[in-house]
């Protein structure tokens, strides 16, 4: 078992007079993908919103609880969001490429940062995101073209690159794939696969098939709870829980 | 760079930034504070007027008619003698240099302000009574302490020796300030203390009145017309081009559209309300049809299905239940429109609103003015009085304004229905 | 007389709809026949043929009878020896014989004005007679008409929502003559205006002053006569001039504007957002002859102080005064459009943005404004294309020599200006100078009539692309 990166404690969220989260308790460990399963409005994007402070944008949303990465509170007001970002990438549900070309998209985070300063680093930083994105042998030869041009899954893979090109700690995907067809689907499973080994990423995903093959560990939430949490194998063969033999046997969600 | 210094240096950029947009928005917030606030200060004087209490003797020998004479003779009648012999017993005067600077005090109206105290009661002959006429232009501005009096003699327009006439007349409080009541009842004139926008006033209702009775109906039918009934085709399309691009035509280009058409072709009678009503009404009325027809879009096509499954015909469906619930918004965009009309100028100097009128019209078809080409005209005026005047007329078109657009949102507010 | 008239068939529309109504009723019960429609519409159906075919006749017939009459009276009148010598006099000679023909006229009278006078009132007289006739036959005509097609159990309904249909579309059919009426009234004299002064000579001069423009006959205009006149008549300075106003007025509606419309989009809370966004629209209510006042009466010589004091020559109507007040009141335009633009900008990318670890300004700068490029450009376009079209602050707060100048502090003209000082107080018929202002007032409507079109091209491209 590798090392905790991530620990929340007692962690509520609530947007206006609804609570979202309830005392989430959930550890996340290094270089390990976790997979979060659970029905519609459950709290699992909520949750993975908090972990880079995504939800800092929504005005009515208020966290309270703690998250460490790394022993360090990231709940804190004084910390840089900024930074915290920076080491905390994000891939969405549906993939939003900027309006503007692929290199572009790729060098706007180190820019931004900082890292590559001249152009030749710059162009290193593209092409070694790319290629972690296993999407380099696609548009080598197109990287002045826009990136909203490319297809759905090779949108979500330039986005997969762009959360890369920061070199970031963590990687919180959202549904990444629910998007897309599942040729694209298999392609960033297995790209998934491949990232585990530098990154640590956490992935909110309705399809129990996909939680299985990509992850090692997993997370069931209902309601805003965290309901159970341990190894995938486990949770999906031999649950705990009663809720969550019939969340996997298909008998609600 | 170290990471820290960049993040200190990004950070302070963010701020900045933000700074950037607060202070555009007080920017903004601050002009319309200082357009206010000069034209309030400015303005506000108008609103009264000086006068100055005058003892007046109706002496028989002086007046050619007697006591109990009719409205008519007295109309007629000569107060020319004793006005002069009244004003110029105000103060002691050596000569008739001395004389005409103590008439100069008052406004030219003087004997008609005389004469209308004797209609008013026709058997004055022989008696006095003390009369509050209206004093001049140079000395109401001067009362108000618009009009500074420590320049030298030679650039003002007040001598010193009315100027110690003006500190005795203070002195014995002969000087009293009145409601102006001829800035609201008076026309235009050349001597601002008679100066009003009484025919202004009925020259722009004139004009709104036509633009509304003509805009209104025809805006109405024709966003019905496009949003309910028109087929997708080129000629729809060209209508609808049609009618963005007349809502973005500079004003001006109404005004020689009037002048050509309406004044040279068919010889409508020029600086009418009427013109200008009808050019208003052509200016606006792609202004009104834009928003009835989003008030027309936003009813759900729930309720016009609704209409159609109980067997009501296509026009039922429109007017009994479309129309009725897209009224307020309608009602609320035609009132932002006229709002809009009631406030230009250029097409109405076009068409000859300019014109110097002083009678009041009594009907769309006398000459007048309109309430902003008033201020236009006295802004242009070299008379300090004027400007007080002009300040004034726009403080009383700015309050219509406000009225109406408060109007507008009141009612899209209170009786908007909003569909989710 | 057209008021009785209006009235007349009023009254009688409206008796016909109750007569329709109960015939139609009594009609039913006594074939014992089903009606086609509700007895009501047979009523509108009557009342929409009575009084539509008459009304329209009466606007036409009155659009035309003046100058029909016109025409026929300065004929009769120069048949009978009256002399002038172009359309002035003509004029002249025709509000003199109106004029005695109402009693108004105390000049002196001779026989040929006498004569036209009484012919004058003999035309007023047939014109008005048969004005009437008509109507009462075109009244009777269509009521006949209808009443047929009522006893025929025609399907009322249906007829009336067709007439209705074609009301609707007429009303609609508006928008198109108001744009062709701009068009004829504009080409009508410009085309004038350019038989003598070549357009070339126009579009390329360099001199504007057509106070100088004094032509005797503009039939015949000599060589040197045409060597005057091509000079007064130069447009570069008056397309210079509002040029560079409307740039004045940019450089101060676009950075603050957009600013704003940044900031209450992307910062301001609700409420901040509630209160600023209407009071900043104030700016775009307040009418123009206001502004003018306050450029020429406060801005304007508050500037001239301050050159003063500077030891700097500034003109009381500068360039600077106008633009700048111009540039104030265009700020709404800019703000709320881009503000519009900028909300429409999905929220996924701004997400995808802060994800990656920028902050909220270099999100803003580097993807929510190249995002909403065009639609802000378009708003900017549309800004620009009112400030040349403005009138009333130019007209009082800046110069009405054409001056080709650059320097701000110094006093500029524009073309609508120059149309308002051409065509203020009387005109003269026929001179190329009244002619000048309707080919500025073409060149104005050309103009904004292409930065309207871009403007909204790129507005509805960019909202094509996000929704």
């Amino acid at each position: 078992m590798n090392e905790i990166k991530i620990k929340s404690k007692n962690l509520n969220v609530y947007y206006g007079e609804k609570q979202a989260l309830f005392d989430v308790n959930l550890d996340l460990n290094e270089k390990e993908v976790t997979a979060l399963i659970g029905p519609s409005g459950c709290g699992k994007s909520t949750f993975i919103r908090c972990i880079n402070r995504m939800n800092d944008v929504i005005d009515i949303c208020k966290v309270s609880g703690n998250i460490e990465i790394d022993g360090v509170e990231i709940n804190d007001k004084n910390l840089d969001v900024v930074s915290l970002r920076e080491r905390v990438g994000m891939v969405f549900q549906k993939p939003n490429p900027f309006p503007k070309s692929i290199y572009d998209n790729i060098s706007y985070g180190p820019k931004i940062h900082g890292k590559g300063e001249t152009k030749s680093e710059l162009d290193e930083i593209v092409e070694n995101s790319l290629k972690k994105a296993a999407l380099w042998e696609e548009v080598k030869d197109r990287l002045d073209e826009p990136g909203t041009g490319l297809s759905g899954g090779q949108q979500q893979r330039l986005c997969i690159a762009r959360a890369i090109s920061v070199n970031p700690e963590v990687i919180l995907m959202d549904e990444p794939c629910s998007a897309l067809d599942p040729i694209a689907t298999a392609k960033i499973e297995e790209l998934i696969d491949e990232l585990k080994k530098t990154y640590t990423i956490v992935i909110v995903t309705h399809s129990m098939a996909q939680a299985v093959r990509v992850s090692q560990k997993t997370g069931f939430f209902h309601l805003g709870k965290l309901i159970e949490v341990g190894k995938t194998e486990k949770i999906f063969k031999n649950p705990d829980n009663k809720m969550t033999q019939d969340y996997i046997t298909g008998r609600f969600g | 760079m170290t990471k820290e210094e960049r993040l200190k240096k990004r950070h302070s950029a963010e701020k900045r930034f933000r700074f950037y947009g607060l202070a555009s928005i007080f920017l903004a917030l601050l002009f319309v504070l200082i357009l206010v606030h000069n034209i309030f200060s400015k303005g506000s004087s108008a609103f009264m007027k000086t006068a100055i209490n005058v003892e007046v003797f109706f002496d028989q020998e002086l007046l050619e008619i007697k006591n109990g004479a009719s409205d008519d003779e007295i109309l007629e009648a000569d107060f020319f003698d004793i006005t002069i012999e009244s004003l110029i017993k105000v103060y002691p005067a050596k000569n008739v240099e001395e004389e005409d600077a103590l008439i100069e005090l008052f406004t030219t109206d003087a004997e008609i302000e005389i004469k209308r105290a004797f209609l008013e009661n026709n058997n004055l002959i022989g008696k006095k009574i003390n009369l509050e006429i209206t004093a001049s232009d140079d000395i109401d501005q001067l009362h108000k302490g618009n009009y500074p009096r420590d320049i030298p003699e030679d650039r003002r327009r007040i001598s010193d020796f009315q100027l110690v006439i003006y500190d005795n007349l203070v002195e014995n409080q002969k000087i009293v300030k009145n409601f102006n009541n001829y800035f609201f009842k008076n026309g235009d004139s050349r001597d601002p203390e008679l100066a009003g926008i009484g025919g202004a006033l009925i020259g722009s209702f004139y004009s709104i009145i036509i633009c509304l009775l003509l805009a209104f109906p025809v805006a109405v039918l024709a966003s019905i017309y496009l949003e309910e009934f028109a087929p997708k085709n080129k000629i729809t399309d060209f209508i609808e081009i049609n009618i963005n691009n007349l809502a973005a035509v500079p004003s001006i280009v109404y005004g020689l559209l009037a002048l050509q058409i309406l004044l040279a072709t068919i010889q409508l009678p020029r600086s009418t309300p009427l013109v200008a009503g009808i050019t208003l009404a052509l200016m606006t009325l792609p202004r009104i049809i834009i928003p009835c027809r989003a008030s027309l879009k936003a009813v759900p096509p729930s309720i016009r299905e609704g209409a159609l499954a109980v067997g009501a015909s296509k026009f039922q469906s429109v007017f009994h239940h479309v129309v009725p619930l897209a009224l307020p918004g309608t009602l609320s965009g035609t009132i932002i429109g006229l709002a809009q009309a009631l406030g230009e100028t250029a097409p109405l100097i076009l068409i000859g609103m300019v014109a110097f009128v002083v009678d009041i019209p009594s009907t769309p078809i006398d000459p007048s003015s309109s309430l902003p080409v008033q201020v236009y005209l006295w802004s242009e005026s070299a008379e300090r009085g004027f400007v007080e005047k002009t300040s004034a007329t726009i403080m009383m078109l700015l309050s219509f304004l406000i009225v109406m657009n408060f109007l507008a949102v009141y009612l899209r507010q209170k009786f908007e229905k909003r569909w989710n | 007389m057209n008021f009785v008239l209006i009235f007349l068939i009023t009254i009688f529309s409206l008796s016909l709809f109750f007569y329709g109504r109960s015939k139609t009723k009594s009609i039913s019960v006594e074939k014992n026949i089903k009606l086609n429609a509700l007895p009501k519409f047979y009523g509108y159906y009557l009342v929409l043929w009575c009084s539509i075919p008459s009304l329209v006749f009466l606007l036409i017939w009155t659009l035309f009878e003046p100058v029909i009459i016109k025409s026929i009276i300065i004929e009769t009148a120069a048949n009978q020896g009256a002399i002038f010598n172009d359309k002035n006099e003509a004029n002249l000679i025709y509000e003199k014989i109106k004029a005695i023909y109402a009693g108004t006229y105390f000049g002196d009278i001779d026989t040929i004005l006498k004569e036209s006078a009484l012919s004058y009132a003999k035309f007023i007289n047939l014109f008005t007679n048969s004005k009437i006739v008509l109507i009462f036959g075109i009244v009777i005509a269509s009521v006949i008409y209808s009443l047929k097609k009522i006893k025929n159990n025609n399907k009322a309904r249906d007829d009336v929502e067709v007439i209705l249909k074609g009301l609707l579309f007429a009303s609609s059919l508006i928008a198109i003559l108001t744009t062709l009426g701009i068009i004829f009234s504009l080409l009508f004299e410009s085309i004038k205006f350019f038989s003598v002064i070549n357009i070339f000579d126009y579009l390329f001069g360099t001199n504007w002053s057509p106070q100088r423009a004094f032509v005797r006959d503009a039939s015949a205009i000599t060589a040197e006569e045409y060597e005057e006149l091509k000079d007064a008549f130069g447009f570069i300075p008056l397309i210079a001039g509002t040029s560079f106003i409307a740039f004045i007025a940019m450089l101060v509606a676009v950075p603050v504007g957009l600013f704003s419309g940044i900031y209450m989009a992307e910062y301001a809370s609700l409420k901040v957002r509630r209160i600023s966004k209407p009071i900043i629209e104030i700016l775009a209510g307040i009418p123009t002859v206001v502004y003018g006042f306050f450029a020429a009466l406060t801005v304007g010589p508050f500037f001239r102080q301050i050159g003063e004091n500077l030891g700097l020559t500034v003109s009381s109507e500068s360039a600077l005064a106008a633009g700048l007040i111009m540039g104030i009141m265009i700020i709404p335009y800019v703000s709320s459009l881009s503000d519009d633009v900028i909300n429409s900008v999905p929220q996924s990318l701004r997400d995808g943005s802060y994800a990656v670890g920028a902050t909220k300004s270099e999100t803003i700068k580097k993807v929510v404004i190249p995002a909403a490029l065009p639609g802000i450009i378009g708003s900017v376009l549309l800004a620009v294309s009112r400030a040349i079209g403005e009138t009333m602050i130019v007209v009082m707060a800046a110069g009405l020599a054409a001056n080709l100048t650059i320097n701000p502090l110094e006093s500029t003209t524009t073309i609508t200006t120059q149309i308002v000082m051409i065509l203020v107080g009387d005109q003269e018929f026929d001179s190329p100078k009244t002619q000048s202002a309707f080919a500025l007032g073409l060149t104005l409507f050309i103009a904004t009539l292409v930065l309207n079109y871009i403007a909204q091209r790129a507005v509805k491209k960019y909202r094509e692309k996000y929704d």
